[in-house]
């Protein structure tokens, strides 16, 4: 047993957190105003190798561990969540897929075109009618021979203005139920994509989420990813690890939101003392720093099992419900320490506040992961 | 040309710290460490020199301390560097101490250009770079800020008091100090963390150096003594004007 990190992660969580001190923290409020990334984000997240990160070395990826891309995910949220869930579905929603169900030839069109940010990725599988019952989509696609046709519509894609590269999931025939659902990789600049918006929303408002209209797209036979039918189960392998790198997102926020709490209230005095001096205040830091703890170490056991290749998919529920529920709590009490001030735009807890809250909805709401729990808890192996 | 830099590994200053139970060294245990900032500055005008020199060019880094500086060498290496010199040693060491360890291991590697940091962020005796040069009779040229490489010499710019500044040109073999604003330090990139596990690192174990006495010695260490306290005015602008500028007069300041 054995809770240290290793050199590696060090030499690493070090070079990720001065970056996200220096480069990316300072844009984050600016970023939430604009309802879009400060321009010099993506071009150092590239350089960086931050979007290769644990993706193998052969297609151009850093081939670093799982454990570490949550470092990565964790330090970048806790600057600037929007940033953070850039590189959380562009790497586990998109290019995770990819290393795990592509051939060798899509790898090397595909997968080096997401390690090195020529393309960023995206995760197409919401739609309309079709949400935490992600097994019930109505788009459609049909054997045209030499290739593929889609037609249907897909909401709420994470990246999804970047047109960049797509994990697409369609079905054969709504009737045959999860057995009819196929993944494909898509160039959302291919002829029949529309870009219909990119949402107005409460939080992560620099980070683009998507609605596209999907009209006889031709997707190439070569384009299928994995094999026909198996689209659903990639589905929820996929989403099985991202919500690692939801969880880690979830800590890097409430994180944030502590330790502003936390030196907020050994500063601002009322009737004579610090805040941090009055009982109700400290049993608030206490409890962050409870959760945040445990919410840690759920989630650096879900990534540490992912990287042993045992079974994750309990731990990984466990760790998001967890995370996610503590991140709100965190924000929601960093809030109520600031009082007034924080529910201004001149300080960021209003925008942790925000942030916060999606990490319970996506990839699974809090609902869902506890039925997956149970599913895992009843059903012993 | 063969270059080195010499890099220090620090507690991060942003710690809590403690002095030992004897009075004369800083409690380590809970500490987490990071490169001196002075000598990432250090091995990026080094990193830069060798990629301006392409071919033929090799950069080492070197690094003296108990096992937790190989983490300090692999930065180094991640940023560029080609490969590492690793002075194993546990003893704290005063700096004519620590430049003389690091001459005995470098002497007879004719190193052309060498490059430290200005001082360390921890212990500051802005020594050990100025020693090593002393030792291997070599030019030494302190607080650059500005370098630039022509042919076998150099043009430099340190940094002197009152913003002033002063050109040099010299020759090689010669040995720099780096000083905030020689340059912004790069991150090293994920795929450079990765592949700097693969460059070899040579370690050397001090004993086996020679080290000479050392020549001073701490005899305590204490955090300072509180004394006086920091007033905070309060106000509206005009009136904590009013009042710094009253108060100044009174402590016979202006
Ligand atoms: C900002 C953002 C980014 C997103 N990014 C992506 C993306 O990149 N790719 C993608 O495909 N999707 C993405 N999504 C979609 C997201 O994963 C879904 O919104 C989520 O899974 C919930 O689906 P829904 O919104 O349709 O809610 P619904 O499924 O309609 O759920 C509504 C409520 O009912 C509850 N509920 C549903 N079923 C049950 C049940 N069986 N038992 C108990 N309670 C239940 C839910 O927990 C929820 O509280 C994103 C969404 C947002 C808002």
């Amino acid at each position: 047993m054995d809770f240290a990190l290793t050199e590696e992660q060090r030499i690493i969580l070090e070079a990720v957190k001065d970056f996200a001190r220096n480069e990316v923290a300072p844009f984050a409020a600016q970023s939430d105003q604009d309802h879009a990334l400060a321009p010099s984000i993506l071009p150092q997240l590239k350089e960086l190798g931050f979007l290769g990160s644990y993706l193998p070395q052969e297609y151009g990826g850093a081939g670093m561990d799982f454990f570490s891309y949550c470092l990565l995910v964790e330090e970048l949220s806790k600057a600037c969540a929007s940033t953070g869930v850039l590189v959380s579905a562009h790497t586990s929603l998109a290019g995770d897929p990819l290393a795990r169900a592509a051939t060798k030839a899509q790898k090397k069109q595909y997968l080096s075109l997401l390690t090195q940010g020529e393309k960023i990725g995206c995760f197409l599988l919401t739609e309309p009618g079709a949400g935490s019952d992600a097994g019930s989509i109505q788009t459609r696609y049909m054997d045209q021979g030499d290739h593929y046709e889609v037609s249907g519509n897909k909401i709420f894609v994470t990246n999804g203005g970047y047109l960049g590269l797509g994990i697409l999931f369609a079905t054969q025939d709504s009737k045959l139920g999860h057995e009819g659902i196929s993944a494909f990789i898509l160039d959302l600049r291919s002829e029949g994509v529309t870009l219909l918006k990119n949402e107005e929303k409460m939080g992560i408002r620099a980070s683009y989420t998507s609605a596209f209209a999907l009209e006889k797209v031709k997707i190439p036979k070569e384009n299928l990813l994995g094999k026909e039918g198996k689209g659903f189960h990639l589905a929820l392998e996929t989403l099985n690890g991202g919500r690692i790198g939801i969880a880690a997102q979830a800590l890097g926020i409430g994180q944030a939101a502590f330790e502003l709490a936390r030196d907020y209230a050994l500063e601002r005095k009322q009737f004579g003392k610090a805040l941090s001096r009055f009982q109700a205040i400290q049993f608030k830091l206490a409890d962050m720093a409870l959760g945040l703890e445990s919410a840690r170490l759920l989630t650096y056991k879900a990534a540490w099992l992912k990287d042993q290749k045992k079974d994750y998919s309990l731990a990984s529920a466990m760790a998001k419900v967890k995370a996610s529920e503590v991140a709100n709590a965190c924000a929601k009490e960093a809030l109520q320490i600031f009082g007034g001030y924080g529910f201004t735009t001149d300080y960021p807890l209003e925008r942790l506040y925000r942030d916060a809250k999606i990490t319970e909805i996506y990839e699974g709401t809090s609902e869902i992961q506890r039925i997956v729990m149970a599913k895992e808890i009843l059903n012993p192996t | 040309m063969k270059i080195l830099v010499c890099v220090k590994q620090v507690p991060d200053m942003e710690s809590r710290f403690q002095v030992q139970a004897g009075g004369t060294a800083i409690e380590e245990a809970d500490l987490a460490f990071r490169v001196n900032e002075y000598d990432e500055f250090a091995i990026e005008e080094a990193v830069r020199l060798k990629e301006k020199l392409g071919e033929g060019s090799e950069l080492t880094v070197l690094s003296l301390g108990p096992q937790r500086v190989a983490e300090a060498i692999k930065k180094a290496l991640a940023m560029g560097c080609d490969q590492g010199i690793h002075i194993l040693d546990t003893a704290s060491r005063d700096p004519y101490q620590v430049a003389s360890l690091i001459y005995q291991a470098v002497k007879d590697q004719d190193f052309e250009v060498i490059f430290t940091g200005m001082q360390s962020q921890d212990l500051g005796y802005a020594q050990t770079g100025l020693l090593l040069a002393e030792l291997l009779g070599i030019e030494a040229v302190t607080t650059v800020v500005s370098f630039c490489q022509e042919g076998d010499g150099f043009l430099v710019q340190r940094e002197l008091e009152g913003g002033q500044r002063m050109n040099l040109k010299l020759q090689a073999p010669a040995l720099f100090t780096c000083q905030l604003g020689l340059n912004q330090p790069r991150y090293p990139t994920l795929p450079n963390i990765m592949k700097a596990k693969k460059k070899k690192i040579t370690q050397l174990e001090a004993a086996s150096l020679a080290p000479p006495a050392a020549r001073s010695q701490t005899t305590s260490l204490r955090p300072p003594a509180k004394k006086g306290q920091a007033k905070f005015l309060e106000g509206d602008l005009g009136a904590m004007a009013d009042q710094l500028v009253a108060e100044l007069k009174a402590k016979s300041l202006i």
